[in-house]
């Protein structure tokens, strides 16, 4: 192959590596279009439309990548874009094995960019073996089997091109016979590549008047065979299809006539005007309106524009921006920044008299205002639909679920709920488990479905939505669900400790456990037993929640709940001993000062509040956090109720100190995960207060 | 042992320099590369379950920053907090941390023929840690691998699982 | 100093052909597709028309026809870029009224030279 990339050539004074982010940018984005607009390729009633399309987006690729001198890009995408004319001129009709080898050649093609993006490392993917592929199916035979490539199971088999297949007989009722118009019979080869001439069917598409062409099944190897219906000369014919075959190649047949017709392409001499070398890179049509020779000078038209009103030279609109992501990190900590001076100074001005502050305090009051305002809108942009985080799995379930043999139907909700950026990039790896999960282990194979009475294609839904202060993403399927036997089986085998009365959502839980997997069979793809307790330790890293809900034999469900981080928020800070701890005002109920006689001791130390009519864990923080005491005239004798994961608890406290928007700052960075906290932040007058996780709190009293 | 490999591939020809600082009688030496600043002692917010050698953590400009008094860990007769305690804030790889000392003597180039091998001797310190010891005059310093030394599991600003 | 319509749905090449014609003097317009182009057409005048040939909603063939009925482009030149070199192109441009054709990639040395060939300066 040729050498994968060379610099501009001959281009001298023009550096244009300045727009290749941009070209690798953008050929990323025609890529991801170009494999979504397969994966919806309807292949019985595909439209011009949609085919139109896909080939736009090869084709732009392909420009783009000759243009900037990848040419390893430029060869794949220029036979993508061949088989896509086809396809889009309806001279080949689309099918799965198709999709498959575009979807595929995209896969490389990003590979392919992605390499050079990152400076040539490592060694190139070999593309041979698919170009050939593509090439075999764009001139309509069924490409030979390859040992690479996975068996597609359930892919229906493929329909040869349309092309190939009509006798003889069937073509020369279509075409209609003109007055003068002769049949023929043109033969074209030996051919290097059969494609070659594809463009000359083009030609009798274009050039009005010149006639009719179809392909005939040809008896040789290397051999093109057409039925022309046209009133051209053979002469013509031969100069016009010069470009593409060599004159010597084509040979002309009389329909209907025993001999060659004369002039048939033995001549020896091509005739003169006929280009042999590649034609030059640029052309003029003479006689054309502006072209150099024609005597109508520019000038005359330049003299008759009127002078362009300043106005119009704007750029074409966008609807986005694109902004790099450092600096909106950057914006979001200046912002982070600006709200704790804007608390310190609130804090400091508590104590002013207000009628003689009076314009001090409501510039401040303003200030906090705005703060708020700025800040929410700032957070806002690094909130991103869950689409995105959505799109990688249509194309990941197809692959899978061919491999595997099984019938998957993938459906989505709340695709426009948004997250968090940050949270998307760490979210994506746990999700992408549980739905594989489903796909491996939970979908049955397409005859037990049907054996159970379920359809034979099952379906995975994932879904997303915001609920209070939290996003909840969910990933059901309706396959064969846990087995609440073999779970606890598994969980004795490996000395866990479980009694056959614990409840359903108990015996889910088990499959956290680290090295659990009740897979028969350790597929490469999810049977590990690495899985389960990896994701419910990334998505508790994220602060969040892991819930599974089954029914055996009906299906699984299992629910990701995480917090919307937003790096500021709304606090209500509380006083234990000399120290200060930080509750998210989201997760408060209620709070309220505490007579002893309400609270009730239990079981082994644990100690219940009742409130109203309701009884509650207590959890008294002092000891939690083993908070010294020095000053013994001082307890704790407020509740503050907080809520989380469904259930409420009372946290015993000193004091309630205030509400205010905190800063989160990540604890992990400089120092490592701190039980029963989310983070820290950083009060108003500098020092660091730790931010409590409700969630952890509530699991940790219903022990 | 050969200072010459501890030095994470740097070429140790020539001298290095070291920022020194004292913990009870000991004089330790550390990379001066891997000093931020040197700021006064403040309350460490304290952190619940941490080991007693870990004060918490305090606020450096807007990042946590973790506080580690290495008189604790080291086992020094006294730990006193007064005007005078020094808060070393290293930046390491993985990790800003400030760390807190007796008091800081100075900055002091030392040539590698200055640097002779540590015995082995049972002591508190994690003795992958040592790099040698140096001689200045009749100075004798302990050259410690700061970064190592943080990231030891005993140091416990590490998680068993990282 | 000259006006130049450069019409390409890929930004990257839209970006190279606008750096490249600005570097040399020239004062540019970009557009995304020929509809676009058509509509940034109809409120001021062009010296000179580079169009890409596959574009959504309207594509370089049909800029040109449109172009080519309009009387203030009637002579303005007219050039396809067009990946393909086969007569196809040719033909079709030329009958859509184009001026000349320039194959892609091209580098822009090349196109600097091509246009100064059809432009008035």
């Amino acid at each position: 192959m040729a050498e994968a990339h060379q610099e501009s050539s001959g281009s001298g004074d023009f550096d244009l590596s300045q727009f290749y982010q941009i070209f690798f940018e953008e050929a990323g984005e025609n890529l991801d279009l170009m494999e979504q607009m397969l994966l919806n390729l309807d292949l019985e009633t595909a439209d011009d439309e949609e085919l139109n399309g896909i080939f736009r987006c090869a084709h732009s690729v392909k420009g783009g990548a000759a243009t900037f001198g990848f040419s390893d890009v430029a060869e794949l995408t220029h036979q993508m874009e061949s088989l896509l004319d086809k396809l889009r001129r309806h001279e080949l009709q689309p099918n799965a094995m198709m999709v498959d080898v575009l979807l595929e050649s995209a896969d490389i093609s990003r590979s392919l960019l992605a390499r050079h993006q990152a400076g040539e490392a490592g060694d190139p993917p070999d593309t041979s073996d698919l170009v050939r592929r593509i090439s075999e199916l764009a001139s309509g035979a069924a490409p030979a089997a390859v040992a690479a490539a996975p068996a597609p199971a359930p892919v229906p088999a493929p329909t040869p091109a349309v092309v190939a297949a009509p006798p003889v007989a069937a073509p020369v009722a279509a075409t209609p016979t003109v007055k003068g118009e002769r049949q023929l019979e043109i033969r074209m080869g030996p051919l290097e590549r059969l494609d070659q001439v594809d463009p000359v069917k083009d030609l009798f598409r274009d050039i009005a008047g010149l006639g009719e062409i179809v392909d005939l099944p040809s008896d040789q190897p290397n051999v093109r065979v057409f039925k022309v219906g046209t009133a051209s000369s053979n002469e013509d014919l031969l100069d016009l299809f010069a470009f593409h075959v060599a004159r010597e190649n084509v040979h002309i047949r009389d329909l209907g006539e025993g001999e060659p017709a004369p002039g048939s392409g033995f001549d020896d001499d091509p005739p003169p005007g006929t280009p042999i070398a590649p034609a030059p890179g640029f052309g003029f049509f003479e006689g054309a309106p502006g072209a150099p020779a024609a005597a109508k000078p520019v000038s005359a038209a330049a003299k008759a524009g009127a002078k362009a009103p300043a106005a119009q030279l704007a750029q074409p609109e966008a609807a986005t921006i694109r902004v790099a992501i450092n600096k909106v990190d950057q914006l979001i900590n200046l912002v982070g920044e600006l709200v704790i001076t804007q608390a310190m100074l609130a804090q400091n001005s508590r104590t002013l008299d207000p009628t003689v502050y009076q314009q001090l305090l409501t510039g401040l009051a303003d200030l906090d205002r705005n703060t708020r305002d700025l800040q929410e809108s700032v957070m806002s942009i690094r909130m991103i639909p869950m689409s995105i985080v959505f799109s990688r799995f249509p194309r990941m379930l197809r692959d899978l679920a061919s491999k595997l043999g099984k019938k998957v139907d993938f459906v989505t909700q709340g695709e426009a709920t948004e997250l968090d950026k940050g949270l998307v990039e760490k979210i994506t790896d746990p999700l992408t488990h549980l739905v594989r999960n489903s796909c491996d282990h939970g979908i049955e194979m397409p005859q037990d479905r049907l054996a159970k009475g379920k359809p034979e294609t099952g379906t995975i839904t994932l879904s997303a939505a915001h609920q209070g202060g939290s996003i909840v993403i969910e990933v059901r399927d309706d396959g064969r669900g846990l087995s609440r036997e073999k779970i606890l089986q598994k969980a004795r085998e490996r000395g866990l400790d479980v009694s056959d009365q614990m409840p359903d959502s108990e015996v889910w839980q088990l499959i956290f456990a680290p090295g659990f997997s009740t897979a028969e069979t350790v597929t490469d793809i999810s049977g590990r037993g690495v899985g389960m307790d990896v994701v419910k330790k990334n998505i508790a890293a994220l602060n969040g929640t892991v819930e599974i809900d089954s029914a055996e034999g009906v299906g699984m469900r299992v629910s990701v709940r995480l917090p919307l981080t937003l790096a500021i928020m709304d606090g209500m800070s509380v006083g234990v001993g000399d120290e200060v701890y930080i509750l998210p005002l989201s997760s408060v109920v209620e709070s309220f000062q505490v007579k002893p006689d309400a609270v009730s001791t239990v079981g082994q130390g644990s100690q219940l509040v009742k409130v109203r009519d309701e009884y509650m864990p207590v959890i008294e923080l002092e000891k939690v956090f083993q908070v010294p005491r020095f000053d013994h005239d001082k307890s704790s004798d407020i509740m503050v109720v907080v809520e989380a994961e469904g259930s409420r608890v009372a946290l015993l406290v000193d004091e309630l100190l205030g509400q205010q928007q905190v800063v989160v700052k990540n604890l992990e960075t400089n120092y490592r995960k701190v039980p029963n906290v989310s983070g820290a932040t950083i009060l108003g007058d500098g020092k660091v207060a730790l931010i409590l996780d409700t969630s952890a709190l509530v699991r940790r009293s219903r022990h | 042992m050969d200072v010459m490999e501890k030095t994470d591939g740097v070429a140790a020809v020539g001298a290095r320099e070291y920022l020194t600082f004292r913990l009870d009688q000991e004089e330790y030496g550390i990379d001066i590369l891997k000093v931020q600043e040197i700021r006064g002692y403040e309350k460490p917010t304290r952190i619940a379950n941490a080991p007693e050698f870990i004060k918490g953590v305090v606020n450096l400009r807007g990042t946590i920053v973790p506080i580690v008094d290495m008189r604790l860990k080291f086992k020094c007769a006294k730990a006193e907090y007064n005007d005078f305690t020094v808060v070393i804030i290293l930046n390491l790889r993985s990790r800003i941390v400030g760390i807190v000392v007796d008091s800081v003597s100075d900055v002091m180039e030392l040539p590698a023929d200055n640097v002779k091998a540590a015995p082995e001797i049972d002591s508190v310190i994690d003795s992958s840690a040592v790099m040698g010891l140096g001689s200045v005059g009749d100075r004798m310093l302990i050259l410690l691998d700061i970064e190592k030394l943080m990231s030891g599991l005993d140091m416990g600003l590490v998680s068993g699982e990282e | 100093m000259p006006l130049i319509l450069a019409v390409d749905d890929s930004p990257s090449m839209r970006k190279m052909v606008s750096f490249t014609l600005t570097g040399a003097g020239y004062q540019v317009v970009e557009a995304v597709d020929g509809q676009d182009a058509y509509e940034k057409a109809q409120a001021q005048h062009f010296d000179l028309v580079l169009t890409d040939q596959n574009m959504p909603r309207l594509d370089g063939l049909g800029l040109t026809r449109k172009l080519r009925e309009h009387p203030q482009f009637k002579t303005t030149p007219i050039l396809m870029l067009t990946t393909e070199s086969s007569d196809l192109m040719k033909q079709a441009g030329r009958a859509a009224g184009a001026t000349g054709w320039l194959v892609k990639p091209f580098d822009p040395a090349r196109l600097l030279d091509v246009i100064q060939k059809v432009i008035n300066k």
